[in-house]
């Protein structure tokens, strides 16, 4: 693991120092995307232009999330590909379901017309 | 020598009291992961099944109904269309009757984000087996995650018991707030999804809480540092984390889109 704190040179019983920066750093990182989304909620029209970019800055908020402070980005390639493929097939689930929604509606909407 | 295939025990011989170095003979490690973080794992890729489902059905719903359109100003609160996010959860504790639109849940954010935050530093503090920086950044981690839930409190009694307006409903009686069937925002199921959404989100806040107290007694004792390592913060930490990934789909899919 990349972000260990390995100093060989230590006494026994004696405690390394902090490596903390990294972590302060996606923080940031964190901070600001959550900064631009509110940015966006509130000078930009609701449209699916404006959807897209909330979803793209939440992916980019979770891949944060889950490569630096859950580790996975260091972890094994075969665990990472374990945790992402059965991910995939969310995605389809909410592309799938979502449009199903929208024809639902429509079908209910236009039904006494 | 060939390795054993069947379970049975090795005949007596002179390499019984050798240690057993097969593949099949334990002390594997899978993905150089130990057995619990692995197991950690597997736990929250189902339960991000359970939470997909959940945001699926939101986005399911969602598109069922009618949207809004027209200008921002003239939108009001109507079971034909579903609400605009930033219309209901306007209100800010302590600043009675002034717009603020998605504030609390922005800072509610913000506190999610900072408890992850001290909980890798409580991680970090493990590796380098330094008891009192763990317990530390564990008493920070329960701090903020309690503030989430108390503000999570507010956020759900202010939804129940809803604006001084309300709505005018068909029989001319005026309905305040929300329940399971009926709510002064919108279609019911509105409501509903938010209840049973935020509420899983946290009950799952609510047990990371507890893990992180119970954390916190074990670290205090000793418990972890006579075993020579911190890994069950680290366990309990992909948890916690997992709950403020969770947040942040949560937060996009029904305050901002």
């Amino acid at each position: 693991m990349a972000a260990h704190a390995t100093d060989e040179n230590l006494q026994q019983g004696e405690i390394a120092k902090p490596n903390t920066a990294w972590i302060w750093k996606t923080f940031f990182v964190l901070v600001g995307i959550t900064a631009v989304e509110f940015v966006f909620v509130f000078l930009m029209e609701p449209s699916t232009l404006r959807n897209s970019i909330f979803i793209i800055l939440t992916i980019m908020k979770a891949f944060f999330i889950v490569a630096e402070f859950m580790h996975l980005k260091h972890e094994t390639k075969g665990l990472i590909w374990t945790i992402l493929v059965p991910m995939s097939l969310l995605v389809w689930l909410l592309v799938a379901l979502i449009t199903e929604g929208s024809y639902v509606g429509e079908v209910l909407q236009n039904m006494f017309k | 020598m060939s390795q054993p295939t069947t379970l049975q025990p090795p005949a007596a011989s002179a390499t019984q009291d050798a240690p057993r170095t097969g593949t099949w003979d334990g002390g594997n490690e899978p993905f150089k992961a130990s057995y619990g973080k692995l197991m950690m794992w597997f736990f929250l890729l189902s339960d991000a099944f359970t939470f997909a489902a959940f945001l699926t059905t939101y986005g399911l719903i969602r598109h069922k109904h009618e949207v809004f359109v027209g200008k921002a100003e003239e939108f009001v609160f109507s079971t034909r269309w579903w609400p605009v996010p930033d219309r209901v959860f306007n209100a800010f504790p302590g600043l009675h009757g002034m717009d603020v639109p998605l504030g609390f849940v922005a800072l509610m954010t913000m506190i999610l984000i900072l408890s992850s935050v001290t909980m890798v530093l409580a991680v970090e503090a493990g590796h380098r087996m330094d008891k009192n920086d763990v317990q530390k950044w564990l008493l920070w981690t329960i701090l903020f995650g309690t503030t989430f839930l108390l503000s999570q409190a507010w956020e759900w009694s202010h939804f129940i018991h809803g604006s001084e307006k309300g709505m005018l409903m068909a029989d001319g009686t005026t309905f305040f707030g929300a329940n399971l069937a009926a709510n002064e925002y919108g279609p019911v199921l509105f409501a509903d999804l938010f209840f049973f959404i935020t509420g899983f989100h946290g009950t799952h806040v609510l047990s990371g809480v507890c893990l992180l107290v119970w954390c916190f007694i074990a670290t205090s004792n000793g418990t972890f540092h006579k075993r020579g390592h911190y890994e069950m913060i680290e366990k309990i930490g992909l948890y916690w984390h997992f709950v403020d990934l969770v947040w942040v789909f949560v937060f996009t899919f029904f305050y901002l889109v």
